[in-house]
């Protein structure tokens, strides 16, 4: 029989939210390794943090010790109930692991209050723990299977350090990076979305990673106006004196949900470079050929070789059909411009249930999978073209589990942009040297 | 004391997908439990699939794959197949060197030992010390001979959906035949360097996954998932113009010896989708790279960018039939005869062709073990014999790819899939070329004129 655990999904992640980001390590299981005490406390004692789970007919309890059970010495224990998503608890103090678990005969007697008896296969309970614990008046439950975890912290030291090596090395390979064939000295990203998705923010984000600290150079609203009125394209330097790095980053207007926000037009413009740094937007209408943020003959140089496409992933499910329908069509008209882009989803720490331990292995992780496709569904990304970050926003320091999202998703933008410029027919690859008028 | 692995993440993660995207969970560690074997066999037994590691040094690890412990026993004569690695760091690289052998270890006098033909291969003893004969070290390219104290022991159990020491020996295997593949296709030649490059061109309904099998190609050779040619998930198509594409050998690369020329999809409507006029041109190698196809109206020799008088390099060397493998018994009669009209100026122009099933789900059932040839169960499946009586494509002529177009990672099964369907057509292209009249292969241009 397979060792796997009976919790389901859910009941897993909430036992590991519950103590704070843990991971559950199988260590025992009754109805593969026998109900006998004994062989349980040979395999648990001395394996740090436990959770004992014990599965009842109709409801779930749990007995977590935060020390290593070991022989004879008594471990404090807080006894806990299961229902859906949330957890009751109840602190039974201290207790040796062979009383727990009712070792050798060591017998029940009121005192104890809890006790597990594997061989009987069932719990009694004082009945001050049932109802503390919320359960219905019955001091025996009987067990169906018995499960005992390691406890391990999903962000140890260990881990830690690996994603520090991995930011490292996403970091050097980011400051090297090179456009394709050299066509262009820097890729220019342009970030578009709904108002409030994050755009300024993943700007402030991307230089924070390069500076050292977190900073806030692009004014950030979370207002319905958004801040954003000025279309800026932001160069970045590696480190306060250092040189320019080889991306810009073009912040617009928000995207409106009907009227107002970013036109249409406007967005075209962008695109062939036609608007200059500092432009400020008109809602209402589209920048005037006579403007004098209006550059005639753009290059290769000037234009977007990337458009990413920012939403809060909490609001992917309020999007409204009119706002559906726009990125939709959207999308369609920067396919027939032949204009490469991709998806990034903000805010994706504050998602239910997400802990940041979850935040360093974010490709297993189940309700983004699904958040995932749901923006396959709606708005039809490729979810290999869809990346996943958490801004920075409040911090004054760096944290290198964010840090690693915020590049990978950068670095995902510089091959979409890669992939443009590859694609580019070669009489356009060349206007870059001769300047050719358009 | 903390019970945490001494792998580091990155040797961790690195691990778990050599094993076939595994999980790891820790269930013995020496320093810890103390370094006697009986308790370490106690904690461990009837755990299932598990991996021992031990940590020579800073840099070495040499670990073992066992399907149960509970067969330790020397009295146990249960068969036991066991899978060794070694893991060497060196400067920034980490070198793995596997093992398998059809004998697993058992207690002897208080020590973990494992024998082939009566020699004590490997020993475990209970004061952390190794010892491994020259047949392992040779195997698993070590540099220490005799016995060695170790840092620390570690067991883990190997979790994963289905996991077994089969589907570990079968992902090694693919990876390695993968890069045989790939190593293949990059020093392919045309035959008797006709041309320098095989154009290949893809024909299908709308959404079957034309561009995306380009895709899938370009990210093989570039070690990412990449979409190049954007593909479309709504249901209407997003190739509208006639491309051919040329891919690297990785990014800075040089252009590998195929070009993939995709079209807009066939549509089952009338005077909707790739014209049927335009078929012959597109084969002749008439139509140039970017032309923007019109549904109601073929191409003529009077566009401005048709090409008069193309040679052979222009020529499309292999037609691909590409459709969706869950489609195959839904094609409408109109969309059927389509193909038919195709498949004829196909035959016409005496090009080679093969089909190519496209958006397979399960890319590891596919293949025969040794990954030569499609296992047989799947040529013998309905729609392969749909598709054969259909088109009359010949079943060996009938390839079958996975998409990366809804995935993150690269998959090696998936990998060989593409790999292979990519080899089968520069084969049909290299028979092409050979049977080519040696007037056309001198003067193209002269014999084509005529037809058109």
């Amino acid at each position: 029989m397979a060792v796997t655990t009976r919790l389901a999904w859910l009941h897993e992640k909430t036992l590991q939210n519950h103590f704070g980001g843990k991971r559950l390590s199988l260590l025992y299981k009754g109805s593969v390794h026998g109900f006998c005490s004994g062989d349980l406390l040979d395999r648990c004692y001395n394996q740090g943090p436990t959770l004992t789970v014990i599965y009842g007919e109709h409801r779930i309890i749990g007995a977590y010790a935060e020390k290593s059970y070991q022989e004879r010495k008594a471990a404090s224990i807080i006894l806990l109930a299961l229902q859906e998503t949330k957890i009751s608890e109840w602190e039974l103090g201290l207790c040796t692991p062979e009383r727990l678990f009712c070792h050798d005969n060591v017998k029940y007697n009121s005192t104890t209050n809890f006790q597990i008896e594997l061989r009987n296969r069932k719990v009694i309970m004082g009945s001050k723990t049932t109802e503390d614990l919320g359960l219905v008046q019955n001091c025996t439950i009987s067990i169906q299977d018995c499960e005992v975890f390691r406890c391990e912290d999903l962000l140890d030291e260990r881990k830690i350090k690996g994603v520090t090596e991995l930011r490292k090395s996403l970091l050097s390979a980011l400051r090297t990076y090179e456009p394709y064939g050299s066509l262009v000295p820097q890729i220019r990203i342009l970030l578009l979305g709904p108002v409030g998705a994050g755009k300024s923010s993943f700007f402030n984000s991307v230089r924070s990673v390069f500076q050292g600290h977190a900073t806030h150079q692009a004014l950030v609203g979370t207002n319905r106006t958004g801040i954003s009125k000025k279309y800026r394209t932001y160069f970045i330097r590696d480190g306060k004196d250092g040189q320019y790095l080889p991306f810009i980053l073009c912040d617009s207007l928000g995207l409106g949900e009907k009227e107002g926000g970013l036109c249409r037009d406007d967005i075209f413009y962008i695109l062939n470079g036609n608007i200059r740094d500092r432009y400020q937007f008109n809602p209402m209408e589209s920048i005037k050929l006579s403007h004098h943020d209006y550059i005639d003959s753009p290059s290769l140089k000037d234009r977007i070789h990337c458009v990413a496409f920012v939403f809060d992933v909490n609001s992917i499910e309020h999007f409204s059909s009119q706002m559906i329908e726009k990125i939709r069509r959207l999308r369609r008209e920067l396919i027939n411009a032949g204009v490469v882009h991709v998806a990034l989803l903000t805010h994706v720490d504050s998602m239910d249930l997400i802990t940041k331990g979850d935040l360093i292995e974010i490709d297993r992780c189940v309700p983004l999978r699904s958040k995932l496709e749901e923006v396959q569904r709606k708005l039809g990304f490729a979810l290999s073209d869809i990346s996943v970050v958490s801004n920075y926003s409040s911090e004054w320091e760096l944290d290198p589990v964010k840090d690693v999202l915020i590049l990978s998703a950068l670095r995902r933008m510089l091959w979409a942009a890669d992939d443009f410029l590859e694609d580019l027919p070669l009489e356009k690859q060349v206007d870059v040297f001769g300047g050719v008028e358009a | 004391m903390e019970v945490t692995t001494r792998l580091t993440w990155n040797d961790e993660n690195h691990l778990r997908k050599l094993l076939g995207n595994v999980s790891l969970s820790l269930l013995y560690k020496s320093s810890v439990h103390g370094g006697s074997i009986e308790d370490m066999v106690q904690r461990c037994s009837h755990q299932g699939y598990t991996i021992t590691m031990t940590y020579i040094n800073e840099n070495m690890i040499v670990a073992f794959v066992l399907g149960n412990y509970i067969n330790l026993r020397e009295s146990s004569t249960e068969p036991n197949d066991s899978l060794w690695f070694s893991l060497q760091k060196k400067n920034d690289t980490t070198e793995i060197e596997t093992l398998f052998l059809n004998t697993a270890p058992k207690i002897i006098d208080k020590q973990l030992v494992c024998r082939l033909s009566e020699n004590d291969i490997f020993i475990i003893r209970p004061d952390n010390k190794i010892y491994l004969d020259r047949m392992m070290i040779k195997n698993l390219k070590l540099r220490f001979y005799g016995h060695l104290q170790f840092l620390e022991c570690e067991v883990f159990r190997v979790e994963g959906t289905k996991y077994n020491l089969d589907y570990t020996k079968r992902i090694m295997k693919a990876r390695e035949h993968r890069n045989k593949l790939l190593a293949d296709i990059r020093a392919y030649k045309p035959y008797a360097d006709l041309v320098s490059e095989i154009r290949i061109l893809l024909v299908g309904p709308v959404g079957s996954g034309k561009s995306s099998f380009f895709n899938s190609v370009k990210s093989v050779f570039h070690g990412h998932v990449t979409g190049q040619a954007i593909v479309g998930s709504d249901t209407t198509s997003i190739t509208e113009w006639y491309r051919i594409y040329s891919v690297k050998d990785g990014k800075n690369g040089k252009s590998l010896p195929f070009m993939l020329c995709d079209t807009m999809g066939l549509d089952g409507a009338e005077g909707a989708g790739l014209c049927m006029d335009d078929i012959p041109y597109i084969l002749k190698g008439c139509i140039p790279d970017r032309y923007q196809f019109n549904p109601r109206k073929p191409i003529t020799p009077e566009h401005s960018t048709f090409i008069t008088s193309p040679s052979l390099k222009d020529r499309i060397h292999c037609v691909a039939y590409v459709l969706d493998i869950n489609s195959i018994d839904n094609l409408s009669s109109k969309m059927l005869a389509k193909f038919k009209q195709v498949h004829k100026e196909v035959l016409n122009c005496g090009v080679a062709h093969v089909a190519l099933l496209t958006k397979v789900d399960d890319c590891s059932e596919i293949l025969q073990d040794n990954f030569l040839n499609l296992s047989r169960s799947m040529t013998s499946q309905r729609q392969v014999m749909n598709v054969h009586k259909m088109l009359g494509v010949p079943i060996s002529s009938i390839l079958m790819v996975g998409n990366y177009a809804s995935d993150l990672e690269l998959d090696p099964m998936n990998d060989i899939l593409i790999l292979s369907a990519l080899r089968q057509m520069l084969r049909a292209a290299d028979d092409f070329l050979e049977d080519l009249p040696l007037e056309e292969t001198g003067a193209i241009e002269r014999v084509l004129q005529p037809c058109i």
